[in-house]
């Protein structure tokens, strides 16, 4: 009902935001209850459309040029250290891909073992995200200092 | 880019809540220019000097000796 109005203050936005994250949180061990992760996947997707949907109406929330340069610097300098990262856990699962031959040889019709186990990745990819938004955060908060978010007033 | 807004909002007996409000942004990024914590793009600096009634080189002053984005980097 709150998304279907025209305008929206920015505690409704928190509220819906709120309950979206909630949603999903059940949802999440709902999956898992279930082995099946295509539920919680579909539902993240339309959870953050929703919660971008709500952000487009609320009207006291001001985004103005300065947070726009923040979150620009913060993201690129996220990306310029994430990709690093990244590609080079990237290239474990690669070699996975080329199955590279071990030394020595292993015994005709044995399989030879995983360089990174398809369990081993789920760690990794959590390892990831969490890397991503410490990043992030860590450079939003960064690029706010320095463009005087926490500067005090004389008035 | 030094700026001259503190002087033209007290002239104006105006607070940055008002200044910020008038255009379009929050207060925090017009105290952060009067810091000169963050320089305002032209639009902007072309709007607080159009507020004040007053032509843009009034109220920012170039400063030669501050570095480019190009320098910091």
């Amino acid at each position: 009902m709150l998304l279907q109005s025209d305008r929206m203050k920015k505690n409704s936005f928190y509220l819906i935001f709120g309950c979206i994250a909630l949603t999903l949180l059940v949802l999440f061990w709902y999956s898992v209850e279930l082995h099946q992760p295509l539920l919680i996947e579909v539902a993240f997707v339309i959870g953050i459309v929703l919660v971008y949907l709500a952000k487009r109406k609320v009207t006291d929330i001001i985004n103005d040029e300065r947070d726009v340069k923040i979150t620009e610097q913060a993201t690129a300098r996220t990306m310029q250290v994430f990709w690093v990262v990244f590609c080079a856990f990237s290239i474990g699962a690669v070699m996975e891909i080329l199955r590279v031959p071990v030394f020595p040889r292993p015994a005709p019709g044995t399989r030879p073992a995983d360089i990174l186990p398809p369990r081993m990745m789920g760690y990794v990819q959590l390892g990831l995200l969490c890397l991503m938004i410490f990043l992030y955060v860590g450079f939003r908060i960064y690029y706010a200092k320095k463009y005087g978010d926490f500067e005090t007033d004389e008035e | 880019m030094k700026n001259k807004i503190k002087v033209f909002r007290a002239v104006h007996n105006l607070t940055q809540e008002h200044l910020a409000q008038a255009i379009g942004v929050n207060r925090q990024t017009i105290l952060a220019i009067e810091k000169e914590k963050y320089i305002p793009s032209l639009d902007l600096a072309f709007k607080i000097s159009r507020f004040f009634g007053v032509n843009i080189e009034e109220v920012f002053i170039f400063d030669e000796k501050t570095p480019t984005i190009l320098q910091k980097q």
